[in-house]
């Protein structure tokens, strides 16, 4: 047999310049920063995604902050000891430690939002087409707001921005910054329309002007701005409703793992553990809204209201808690109005659940019948906020605003998560309650 | 000169290389024929030894009385005859080819330490041990088939030092891992690289089954299922090479961080067809069954129906009691399985041609009902000469497996943890009047026998491994070959939880009480296909410098592809009687990931060899990988080594030494090694992943940031090292000590969320090996009819995390381990709370008698301040500090062999000490109520509270991991030459029969993690390693 080497030769090169030497490779399962901040489809996409860290799934900051501050303000009761990071809150005081993720889900969610929001903010600005500009502005900002939110709801001090070891300011800081964003975000679409196009791009069910000035309300009440509050509490149309809405695939997370699982938390009972004397009435229809009752397998109450179904939409704002922010203002602002927080008192408590958008209404219709005195408007208009406003996260805020006692909570301010104070020598100590 | 060869590499004009080599001339050629008998010293022929014409390609192997015969085409003139044969040391004899017939005996003597044993590793054309200033282990076909296994992996347990081989799972294709000398990487897989017959293989774990992505909270799960390994036939191995690091492996370059594992399949030996059948009947069982709570009272209300109240014992307010009656569910989920295994083989012949044939059926059931695994293997190995200076060759392996899986045990609907987690007070085989099962308490737990009868999981598998080579050799000392390997195989998964007919929670697929039909049941289709093709050329001269100085050249080029694609279909709340993933009316996140890499690299070896004593390797290799940016793609690892045997020397010779110390080498090895594959094709890209969010397109930043700049690891080893028998080798000692280091460590650090990130992906802090591995061996009896070995083999290994920075690493694992990364730490030790112990170490306790967990302050992770309050009892934050480390102090196997005339016998015993594990499932059995801890407090012998005062202590759940197994044992009797067998052979052997340990649970060798890096030693559902029972036969024709 006679072969020359050539062949051979032939067979080795070709064949390994089959496979070549390519070393540049394209990802084609993701984009590039570069691809989504250079479009509208991009910067529209980040901003869903923003949505989607504060809502969806177990490690969202929805479900996190209702479960934490439910846990520690009494609202929830632990079905399975065997959850550490609930088993932390609902012992309390100093058992709850950095190593919580819960508390880490709501940190690094709220500064990712932030990261993230800034940029597609910063990008926004660029865009030729105004008017979808100011809807991702305006859309964007809630998310921000939010994310500000959170952070200076349960710690003391929050980080002043985004960077590598960012200092510290006290938490008023983060409710001004919302404000501030709010306000620009406003500006923004009052000097340009949002566009359609824009709208038919987001999730459904957010009416982003009420949203924005409902925010405003919310933390210029907690910034202790009450002129502001007022102002954008006045602004907001309690006809329309604007949720968070799902579909079979991104699914109610208080239903998916709370309300479905029963594993987890429950309602703590119809007292929604508040103290006596600011129990919810008996015959109170908020309650059985928020809350029903299983006869046959434990624990007896069972969540209904906002995490009733996989489909229930969940209000970034309820209509009431507009109409107690104003109430609020009028008693608390400089020169009080305590008849005209009377009415607003009297208004919720009548209503009838057919009446409100959301179906939340306490149907008593001898409305509010106690003193007519700041204190004791203030105890009341506390009371209907910890009932109408159950299990929506806001409740430690609440406690403090209105100076319960310590004894009510089983934490005041959560300790900053070992992830940031391991990693940034400007964390600030932990508060010891 | 390094600038050069990089620019010459980058342009890819080293194709070019192989020009050059490739001038040659050939000469007249002639016929001769030699022969002649090899034997041993007591004068008896010896079987398949090699008789090879040295740097030619003319070679046989002696039959069965020691004769051979074999044809060359050669210029006369003076040439080397070599013998090599297992277990002899290497024989050369100078012949004159001046006529057609040369007749040439040989004796060979007696290797005990395999010292001239021919070892391809590292080589194209071979080298041996001798030659070698690394260890390198090899383990031969009789060893890897001995042990009642059809897993390769399984086969080496303890058969090589240095070597960590662990049994994820019990399942009959249960995950192994392999972890030589320690762990080499943090973020990519430490397995080993595996080469078969030139082909690199993929050993990945893909997880087309399991795919449920809400798979109990998201946690870490690490790398589940089987690996890919299991499709090789260890019936085909003819031997395995094992290069334990760098200074071994070097010259593999960039994928050889975590070491090399070389496998050689049979190949056809001149002579008449031999047909080879084994067959042999296996037999599986649970080695040990758990005593479970026999407590004739539970606390508070009924186990089923209206009020029912389970998990009663973590609810201390409950003090009321209930009678109830207590079952066993292991009898339900366990079962004797018996499985077969069958082999036959064909192969011969001539002197252009050889072949070998085989084909195999492997099934085995698996212990937990309604699990199986069959694999059929079929191989051809096919050698032709195509003339005096050419050959080719192929192997083609096509594998095709299937095997009936149950979820996974990190899911609480798996057949082991769906029987953990609940209290052993149900009647689970109650049923409905329609037949369907029940509900098991409140809790939406799911009932076991629904796993066992209901649940389908499926995975097979297609695999075509093939190699094909060409040898020339186009001058007297010129060897050239090039290997073409493809490695192609293609997964498929399919999982199925039909609607249950009760209440079975969300978490776990069901509908909830109300059997809500749009989430109620679970079907998915998983795919993984994968690509991986490599080129592999090298070129070999040899040259005699001077009579006693010659030199070894070696110049080589490797180019590797892969790519892969995995896709996933999934939804939940099926239509009844449907199974297929379209079935659901919700869908769920599907899949679709692709990726591509490629890595070529080039290397040089020079090699000398003084007087056949003194040997001195070095080694340069440049390699580039695609996975990482175009500043750190290129890499450089160099490699030198030396070997010293003294015994062989002038004066060692002539010295009376020699006569009790008959072998004393001594040797030296660095080399560095990187990981060019440590992180995924595109990990080094910061990302947006689009997904759909109520119906609109979201693009998610990662969590995790890159350095797009990232380097690949990469590790420098230096191995020590001697070999050493005495009296004429009835004993042996080996010594290894080696010091290994990883730099530029690729570690996803935890940054400050602040950043905007919650990790980053950068090259951080190094890791480091360091230990010894021992060998001892002896024949303390050596007689005519009986002779008695013994081997031990004795591996310590100190892994250590360095420069990662003061933070803390802690993994939120699915088990609940608290895996953590630290600082001068060995890696994935368990840490987290743990028990109050007063100054004498005995446990603080309230006044109720509950141990307390440990509090005061924590300064930093790895210091802290414990306080106490008035009544002496903890107070302050709970404290935190290293509770267990994984990695065990040392393991050690002993082997003793003994041969009675025509009976044998093997024991091999395994241990691993001063290991933990992470036992959840122990603590689970507590608090659900169907533990002996448990079944203590409902008795009243523990207090009321027991349970739940200490279930947050994680330190509660460190096991002793430490065992001892007796793994192997073999008995065979060879009946030898019978009516129409030329040998016949039965053996009955058993695996895994006992084991010595204080574990709590099944088996302290265990890993629900699967194949992970980090997480090691965590119990948490899985199927633990039956004991089994092998009995067959081996027959050639």
């Amino acid at each position: 047999m006679k072969i020359t080497y050539k062949i051979f030769l032939l067979i080795a090169i070709s064949a390994i310049g089959i496979t070549g030497c390519k070393k540049d490779f394209d990802n084609p399962n993701a984009a590039t920063e570069d691809q989504v901040f250079s479009s509208v489809q991009g910067l529209t996409g980040v901003a869903i995604s923003l949505q989607k860290i504060y809502v969806s799934g177990l490690t969202g900051s929805y479900y996190n902050i209702v479960d934490a501050n439910g846990l520690v303000t009494n609202e929830l009761f632990l079905v399975n000891p065997g959850n550490i990071p609930e088993l932390q809150f609902s012992t309390g005081g100093n058992a709850v430690d950095g190593t919580n993720t819960v508390i880490a889900n709501i940190w690094s969610n709220a500064n990712k939002i932030i990261y993230d929001g800034d940029k597609v903010l910063a990008a926004s600005e660029m865009l030729a087409d105004k008017n979808y500009a100011s809807g991702l502005i305006g859309y964007t900002t809630i998310f921000k707001a939010l994310a500000l939110g959170s952070l200076s709801q349960f710690w003391d001090s929050i980080p002043t921005g985004i960077g590598t070891n960012v200092k510290f300011v006290p938490r008023v800081d983060g409710y001004n910054r919302a404000v501030t964003a709010i306000d620009k975000a406003l500006a923004a679409i009052s000097a340009n329309a949002i566009s359609t196009s824009f709208t038919a791009n987001i999730p459904p069910g957010i009416s982003i002007i009420n949203t924005l000035q409902a925010l405003k309300a919310r933390y210029a009440l907690f910034a202790g701005s009450y002129t502001v509050a007022l102002a954008a509490a006045n602004a907001v149309d309690l006809t329309v409703k604007s949720s968070f809405t799902f579909d079979a695939l991104n699914i109610n997370p208080i239903y998916q793992f709370a309300t479905a699982t029963n594993n987890v938390f429950q309602p703590i009972d119809s007292t929604m553990g508040l103290p006596i004397g600011l129990r919810p009435d008996l015959l109170d229809k908020r309650v059985p809204f928020y809350m029903t009752i299983n006869t046959s397998i434990a624990p007896r109450f069972r969540i209904n209201g906002f995490g009733a179904t996989a489909l229930t939409p969940i209000p970034i704002y309820l209509p009431d808690e507009v109409r107690l922010i104003i109430a609020e203002c009028l008693v608390r602002q400089a020169t009080p109005d305590l008849a005209g927080a009377k009415l607003i008192l009297d208004f919720i408590l009548k209503q009838t659940p057919a009446a409100d958008p959301y179906g939340v209404g306490a149907d008593l219709p001898l409305g509010y019948t106690g003193a007519i005195d700041a204190a004791s408007l203030l105890t009341e208009i506390y009371r209907n906020r910890s009932i109408e406003l159950y299990m929506s996260g806001l409740k430690l805020e609440d406690m403090r605003r209105f100076n319960r006692p310590l004894s009510e909570r089983k934490r005041n301010f959560f300790p900053y998560p070992f992830r940031e104070r391991d990693n940034n020598p400007n964390t600030p100590p932990d508060p010891a309650f | 000169m390094r600038k050069n060869f990089k620019r010459i590499f980058n342009g890819c004009k080293y194709k070019l290389l192989f020009v050059f080599l490739t001038v040659i001339t050939t000469a007249s050629m002639g016929q001769v024929k030699i022969a002649g008998r090899v034997t041993n010293a007591s004068g008896n022929g010896i079987n398949a030894v090699t008789v090879a014409v040295k740097n030619t390609p003319y070679a046989t192997a002696t039959t069965s009385d020691g004769n051979y015969e074999l044809s060359a085409n050669v210029k006369p003139g003076k040439y080397v005859l070599l013998f090599s044969g297992v277990g002899y040391k290497t024989q050369e004899t100078t012949i004159d080819v001046n006529s057609a017939s040369i007749s040439t005996d040989a004796s060979l003597v007696q290797d005990a330490l395999n010292l001239d044993e021919v070892i391809v590793t590292g080589t194209s054309a071979g080298t041996t041990r001798r030659q070698v200033g690394s260890y390198i282990a090899t383990v031969k076909a009789e060893d890897l088939t001995r042990g009642a296994t059809g897993n390769v992996l399984a086969a080496l347990q303890g058969k090589t030092a240095g070597a960590q081989i662990t049994q994820n799972s019990g399942d009959p294709a249960g995950g192994m891992s392999v972890r030589l000398r320690g762990i080499s990487s943090i973020s990519s897989s430490s397995e080993p690289l595996y080469i078969v017959d030139g082909v690199i293989v993929n050993n990945s774990t893909n997880r087309v089954t399991n795919t449920q992505g809400n798979y109990d909270g998201q946690g870490f799960v690490g790398t589940i299922g089987q690996n890919r390994l299991t499709d090789i036939n260890p019936a085909d191995i003819e031997r395995i090479e094992v290069l334990n690091g760098a200074a071994a492996a070097a010259i593999y370059g960039s994928r050889a961080n975590s070491g090399v594992v070389q496998i050689f399949t049979k190949k056809g030996k001149t002579g008449a067809p031999r047909v080879s059948f084994s067959s042999n009947l296996i037999l599986s069982s649970l080695r040990k069954k758990l005593d479970v709570n026999q407590s004739p009272t539970k606390f508070g209300g009924p186990t089923d129906g209206p009020g029912a109240q389970t998990q009663d014992v973590l609810t201390p307010a409950l003090t009321n009691t209930t009678p109830v009656t207590r079952y066993d569910y292991q009898d339900d989920i366990f079962r004797k399985a018996v499985g077969t295994d069958n082999n036959i083989s064909v192969s011969g012949g001539t002197d252009k041609t050889k072949y070998f044939l085989s084909g195999s059926y492997f099934f085995n059931q698996g212990i937990i009902r309604n699990t199986d695994y069959q694999r059929y293997s079929f191989r051809t190995n096919v050698e032709q000469v195509l003339s005096n200076w050419a050959s080719v060759s192929l192997g083609l392996n096509y594998v095709n497996s299937s095997a009936n899986e149950k979820p996974d045990g990190n899911s609480f609907y798996s057949p082991m943890n769906s029987v953990t987690i609940i209290g052993n007070f149900h009647n689970i085989h109650d049923r409905d009047v329609n037949g369907n099962l029940k509900a098991v308490g409140e809790r939406g737990r799911v009932n076991p026998l629904s796993v066992i009868e209901n649940i389908k999981q499926k995975q097979t598998t297609g695999r075509i491994i093939s190699n094909f080579g060409i040898k020339l050799k186009p001058l007297k000392n010129l060897t050239l070959d090039y290997t073409l390997g493809m490695d192609n195989f293609s997964q498929l998964g399919t999982s199925f939880m039909p609607p249950f007919t009760y209440n079975v929670s969300d978490g776990f697929y069901g509908g909830g009480a109300g059997l809500d039909p749009t989430r109620n049941g679970y079907a998915s289709t998983g795919s993984n296909t994968f690509f991986g093709i490599n080129h592999d050329v090298n070129a070999t001269y040899n040259m005699d410098i001077t009579n006693n100085i010659s030199s070894t050249t070696q110049v080589g080029f490797s180019q590797q592809y892969e790519k892969n694609n995995y896709s996933l279909v999934q939804g939940r709340g099926l239509a009844p009687f449907v199974q297929v993933a379209s079935g659901f009316s919700t869908p769920l996140p599907t899949a679709d990931e692709r990726s591509e890499l490629s890595i070529s690299g080039v290397f040089l070896q020079q090699n000398f060899k003084f007087y056949n004593n003194f040997f001195l390797t070095g080694a340069v290799r440049v390699d580039g990988s695609s996975v990482f940016g175009k500043n750190q793609r290129n890499q450089t690892y160099y490699k030198v080594s030396g070997s010293y045997v003294i015994s062989s020397t002038k004066f060692w010779e002539s010295s009376s030494l020699k006569n009790i110390w008959d072998l004393l080498k001594l040797r030296v090895a660095f080399g560095q090694s990187g990981n060019l594959t440590g992180i995924g094709a595109y990990d080094r890209f910061n990302v947006y992943s689009s997904s759909s969010y109520v119906g609109r397109g979201a693009f998610s930043s990662s969590t995790r940031l890159a350095n797009e700049n990232v380097k690949p690891e990469r590790q420098e080893e230096l191995e020590v090292g001697t070999d050493m028998s005495f009296l004429g080798n009835r004993i042996n000692f080996s010594l290894n000590w080696y010091n290994k280091k990883v730099t530029d460590l690729l570690i996803s650090r935890v940054i400050a969320p602040t950043t905007g990130f919650s990790n980053l992906i950068d090259n951080f802090g190094s890791l480091t090996n360091k230990g010894f591995e021992v060998m001892l061996g002896g024949t303390p009896v050596k007689g005519k009819d009986f002779t008695w070995s013994i081997n031990g083999i004795y591996n310590h290994n100190k892994n250590k995390a360095t420069n990662i920075g003061t933070g803390l690493i802690l993994f939120s694992t699915n088990g609940g381990a608290p895996v953590a990364i630290l600082q001068d730490e060995p890696v994935g030790v368990f840490y987290g709370t743990f028990f109050a112990k007063d100054a004498s170490g005995n446990l603080i306790k309230n006044t109720a008698g509950i141990p307390q967990i440990e509090r005061g302050i924590q300064n930093s992770p790895s210091t802290y301040t414990t306080q106490r309050d008035a009544n002496g009892l903890p107070t302050g934050t709970p404290l935190r500090r290293i509770i267990g480390d994984p990695n065990p102090d040392y393991t050690a196997t002993l082997v003793n062999e003994f041969t009675f005339k025509r009976l044998s016998m093997r024991v091999q015993l395994d241990a691993v000490k001063g290991g933990d594990v992470f036992n959840a499932d122990f603590r689970t059995r507590q608090g659900v109520g169907n533990g002996k801890i448990a079944e203590q407090e409902q008795r009243g012998e523990l207090p009321r509270g027991y349970v739940s005062g200490i279930y947050a202590i994680e330190e509660w759940r460190i096991d002793d991991g430490s065992f001892t197994k007796l793994r192997e044992v073999s008995l065979s009797y060879n009946v030898g030459k019978m009516k129409w067998f030329s040998d016949l052979t039965f053996s009955i052997s058993g695996r895994n029969l006992i084991s010595w340990d204080n574990y709590k649970g099944y088996d302290p060798e265990v890993n629900a993690a699967g194949q992970s890096t980090i997480l090691r030693g965590i119990d948490f559902g899985s199927v633990p390693i039956p004991r089994t029972f092998s009995i067959g036969l081996q027959a050639k024709f």
